[in-house]
């Protein structure tokens, strides 16, 4: 198995006594969605809700003291944060299909006609929403340990909430390059993509960096 | 053979492993060509050094009662019992010449001197 | 390879503490002992060790590979028991070897029960419910599982009842049996040591004292007992250590020097004799 596996199957088993409080919060947008009858708030408030829980594995190991068992395991400190980061991008796999699935169907049955251009829309924010909020916690994370590492996770509140005003006024005057970027779901996909990649790639390189100089 | 190591003897540890060694062979509890208790075996057993348990074979080589077999083991070698016996004697010769010093500054006669050796010796094997 | 820990001129500097020029070499097949007083470095030694620290000078070799360059192999024949329990809380004892087996080729499931059992560990018990013990126990039997070569052991009898402790020097003496395995054993109970310890290195506040056969290292010193007035001047030059009270004194002397003392009582000096006669220089020093 690749040392990459490992580590994000270590970071998964360290998770496992809140499986069930991580997948419980995913309730809570499915009832946001309900109420506010939109396909768009409530996927990207679900794809926030868990990149809230990217603190977890640090949280537990830290009160476990488990990075003194990192120490021993025959795996590279750069295969253990590339881990972390797997297991970060496969909760938020998870939490995307889930509310992608059961959001819309949730909607539906409540009688909402949903356009093809807002599943795409509420996917894109989803995926976009849970990238800025990921990129910048983690390194806090690896820097200043979970209590303190703690304010990265606010930063993107900040500017989840400018992305949101700035959305919400761009869809209320149609604007012409957001019109083409619905209109080109290719070129749209693949800027977001390629924003996020981007961001993931630093924080990667920015975690390693951080990890390698740390002293445990 | 019995091998029990004291704590509070003082003795060095490697000191009572030889000693009793040396009197297992002469007892002929330990026979020729018998192979002595692994070392490591041992030292995990009394729960010791192992370069301890090295130190005692190592002088009980040295001073002529074991072999050394590499990658075998250490066993006793024939002579080892003549030895100790030999060593035995001479400190009794050397016991005894000190004895009839003693007695001729004493003005003892032989006779005398037999005499009390030999109720010595009963009186020892009477406990 | 017959070496299967090697510390050469190993540096690392703190705010207020700095470990200098530590060497010494534990040869395969034997047991050593660290010790020292509380932060002394002996903890410090062996995070360099697991490359957890960076070295600030030095070379470290596990069993012949450089700890850093070649880090991952050297550690998958490594096993490591700390003072306390290193595993996630709510794991259960088989979520721990779950977790723990993937990162080791050479996991041996059967072997893992199998101490379990000896030891007494049930399998859905969870960690942080064992005993100090228990946790050590588990430690160990974590590292026997993949056969690890070299036992690392930090403080692993500090909280521990006798019993344990004879328990876990039993186990030891059964691990290196066979020669091919080695264990680098830090404590500061050197009581511990005294019979099971083939080498023993001693650091003292960051500085390398002594590292050889632990027979040598007894024997270079002794203790003398006598009383007030049979210390003279001369001789009290001659002391490492002294411990002195109303109706006497106990010092430490180098073995050499003991004729000089012949008129009073000598007697051979245990290993906790020396690492207390010894501190107390340090201290006499600052």
């Amino acid at each position: 198995m690749n040392d990459t596996l490992k580590a994000a199957r270590l970071d998964f088993a360290l998770i496992k006594p809140y499986m069930k409080n991580i997948c419980f919060t995913m309730a809570l947008p499915v009832a946001i969605a309900a109420i506010n009858r939109s396909l768009m708030t409530g996927v990207s408030f679900a794809m926030c809700l868990i990149a809230m829980t990217a603190g977890y594995p640090f949280s537990v190991s830290e009160k476990s003291g488990m990075d003194r068992l990192y120490g021993i395991l025959p795996i590279s400190k750069k295969h253990l944060v590339f881990g972390r980061y797997l297991y970060t991008c496969s909760t938020g796999l998870l939490a995307f299909l889930f509310s992608m699935i059961v959001h819309p169907l949730v909607l539906r049955a409540l009688g909402e006609i949903i356009q093809p251009a807002e599943i795409y829309l509420a996917a894109v924010l989803g995926v976009f929403m849970f990238t800025l909020y990921t990129v910048f916690q983690l390194p806090g994370y690896y820097r200043f340990g979970f209590i303190n590492g703690k304010i990265f996770m606010y930063i993107p509140v900040v500017g989840f909430l400018a992305v949101i005003l700035f959305l919400s006024k761009l869809v209320g005057t149609s604007n012409p390059i957001f019109v083409s970027l619905i209109g080109n779901p290719i070129i749209s996909v693949i800027a977001v993509l390629l924003v996020c990649i981007i961001a993931y790639l630093l924080s990667v390189i920015m975690s390693i960096k951080i990890v390698r100089r740390k002293e445990i | 053979m019995k091998l029990i190591i004291s704590n509070v003897s003082g003795v060095p540890i490697y000191e009572q492993i030889k000693q009793q060694v040396k009197s297992a062979i002469l007892s002929g509890v330990l026979q020729e060509e018998e192979a002595l208790p692994s070392l490591r075996t041992l030292a995990k057993d009394l729960k010791i050094s192992v370069l301890t348990v090295t130190r005692a074979y190592t002088e009980l080589e040295e001073e002529g009662f074991v072999k050394n077999v590499q990658g075998r083991g250490c066993f006793v070698m024939g002579r080892g019992s003549e030895l100790i016996r030999e060593q035995l004697i001479c400190k009794v010769e050397s016991g005894l010449s000190e004895a009839i010093d003693a007695a001729q500054m004493a003005d003892l006669s032989p006779q005398e001197l037999h005499h009390l050796l030999d109720i010595l010796w009963e009186g020892k094997k009477n406990g | 390879m017959d070496n299967f820990l090697e510390v050469s001129n190993l540096s690392k500097s703190f705010p207020g503490f700095q470990l200098q020029n530590i060497s010494f070499s534990l040869p395969k097949g034997y047991i050593m002992g660290l010790i020292g007083p509380n932060g002394s470095g002996k903890t410090t030694t062996i995070k360099l060790i697991l490359n957890m620290l960076k070295r600030d000078h030095g070379e470290i070799k596990i069993m012949g590979l450089d700890n850093i360059t070649d880090e991952i192999e050297a550690k998958a024949n490594v096993g490591v028991v700390y003072d306390a329990n290193c595993f996630c809380d709510e794991w259960t004892v088989a979520q721990a070897e779950t977790a723990v087996s993937i990162f080791y080729k050479n996991w041996d499931k059967n072997r893992f029960s199998e101490l379990l059992k000896r030891f007494h560990i049930a399998p859905t018990k969870k960690v942080k419910e064992l005993s100090k013990g228990m946790q050590m126990k588990l430690m160990i039997a974590c590292a026997f599982s993949y056969d690890a070569k070299l036992l690392i052991l930090d403080e692993p009898t500090s909280g521990l009842d006798p019993v344990s402790r004879d328990e876990l020097l039993k186990i030891l003496s059964e691990y290196i049996e066979d020669g091919e395995h080695s264990v680098l054993f830090s404590t500061h109970i050197t009581g511990d040591l005294e019979r099971a310890a083939d080498y023993i290195t001693y650091i003292n506040y960051g500085n390398l004292f002594f590292s050889g056969c632990k027979d040598e290292f007894v024997e270079l010193f002794r203790i003398v007992k006598g009383g007030r007035d049979e210390l003279t001047l001369n001789l009290s030059g001659k002391l490492i250590g002294i411990r002195s009270f109303s109706t006497g004194f106990e010092a430490l002397i180098r073995s050499e020097d003991w004729k000089l003392f012949r008129h009073l009582d000598v007697e051979p000096a245990t290993i906790d004799d020396i690492v207390v006669f010894t501190n107390q220089e340090g201290d006499r020093d600052e």
